[in-house]
């Protein structure tokens, strides 16, 4: 799963009558494909979760509970490095925080639902809600509820399904070791970088994040975690007041 | 339980619950959060921030053999844009590089 901007407001369409499992329908046709994407990634998760000492019951209620890929991942990571529940924790929710941008574009859908709605909806959220939103407003209709939660739902089953087959493979592969187990989560992290690249923009950003880390860990005794932390926030300052690229 | 067993529940719970606060907090501030500027250029960079920020990490931490594996998935992931895939290339190169060296 990897980021999407934000696009301006479309024009406000009129309302039509609610049509709740057409709508559904709808979200999961238009999510398949990305479905596809999300399995393999989320295979992967459950395979590097039970060489991490993750239990089969654990891998699958972290894939419920917090349905986030990439969040998942580095919590992994950390718990990996010894870290420590708070610094996992940190670094998830540090990745998460985008989702504030996300879950905010969705109002709209959201916007006047019962409360349990908005909490089922909320929690399906990921950056694929906001692919959705951009593939109907391209074909020029307002997503309803329904079309994204049906969509989400698609997501959220394909997620955990994945996560708990791909934890069972783990099994059969021998040896970690020498297959280089140890630098499965380095390299999906390097694999994620052309995906989450922007153009110019970020180039002063994750520059100025790389070098922070680069300098904390080499010269000062901080904690990778901290580390870690402060160069993500030292990136998005940059990005903050470095203007429209 | 093993104390490690305990870190991972403690994990799970609260990062479950961080998750949540911020989906449902994004909504809810949806009115009031600022859709351009200084913050709103900032959270959307962030993600990317956190990943280059690890990637630089795990580099610092490692070695030579490390530094191919990230470039081997590096290259891959331009030329395919497939995560899984990428994996596959940077682990069987670290694989190689370490049953040679």
């Amino acid at each position: 799963m990897t980021s999407s901007g934000l696009a301006p407001e479309g024009v406000p369409q009129p309302q039509p009558q609610p049509q709740p499992l057409r709508e559904a329908l709808a979200g999961v046709r238009d999510m398949l494909p990305l479905a596809f994407a999300v399995a393999t990634y989320g295979a992967a998760f459950g395979v590097l979760a039970a060489q991490g000492g993750m239990s089969l019951l654990q891998s699958g209620v972290f894939s419920t509970l917090v349905f986030a890929g990439s969040a998942q991942m580095i919590a992994l990571e950390r718990l990996g490095a010894e870290a420590g529940a708070l610094a996992a924790v940190m670094a998830g929710a540090a990745l998460n925080l985008r989702m504030l941008l996300t879950t905010a574009s969705l109002r709209d859908a959201l916007d006047g639902q019962a409360a349990w709605k908005i909490a089922l909806g909320a929690h399906l959220t990921t950056d694929a809600s906001a692919a959705l939103l951009q593939t109907s407003r391209a074909k020029g209709e307002q997503a309803s509820y329904w079309y994204l939660t049906g969509g989400a739902l698609l997501l959220y089953v394909t997620w955990i399904a994945v996560t708990v087959a791909g934890h069972g493979m783990s099994a059969l592969i021998a040896s970690p070791e020498r297959l280089a187990v140890d630098f499965a989560l380095a390299a999906g992290f390097v694999a994620m970088l052309p995906g989450l690249w922007r153009g110019a923009r970020d180039l002063k950003p994750w520059a100025g994040a790389a070098v922070t880390v680069s300098v904390l860990m080499l010269f000062t005794p901080l904690a990778a975690s901290w580390a870690l932390i402060l160069g993500a926030l030292a990136g998005a300052v940059i990005a903050g007041v470095q203007g429209d690229v | 339980m093993s104390e490690q067993d305990g870190v991972i529940w403690l994990t799970i719970f609260g990062l479950a619950a961080a998750s949540f606060a911020i989906r449902l907090s994004g909504f809810l501030l949806a009115q009031r959060l600022p859709r351009t500027g200084p913050w709103a250029r900032g959270l959307e960079a962030l993600p990317g921030c956190l990943i280059i920020s690890l990637v630089a990490l795990l580099m610092v931490q490692g070695g030579p053999v490390e530094w191919a594996g990230g470039a081997v998935a590096l290259g891959v992931a331009f030329a395919f844009r497939s995560v899984p895939l990428s994996m596959i290339a940077g682990m069987a190169a670290v694989a190689i590089l370490r049953a040679l060296g």
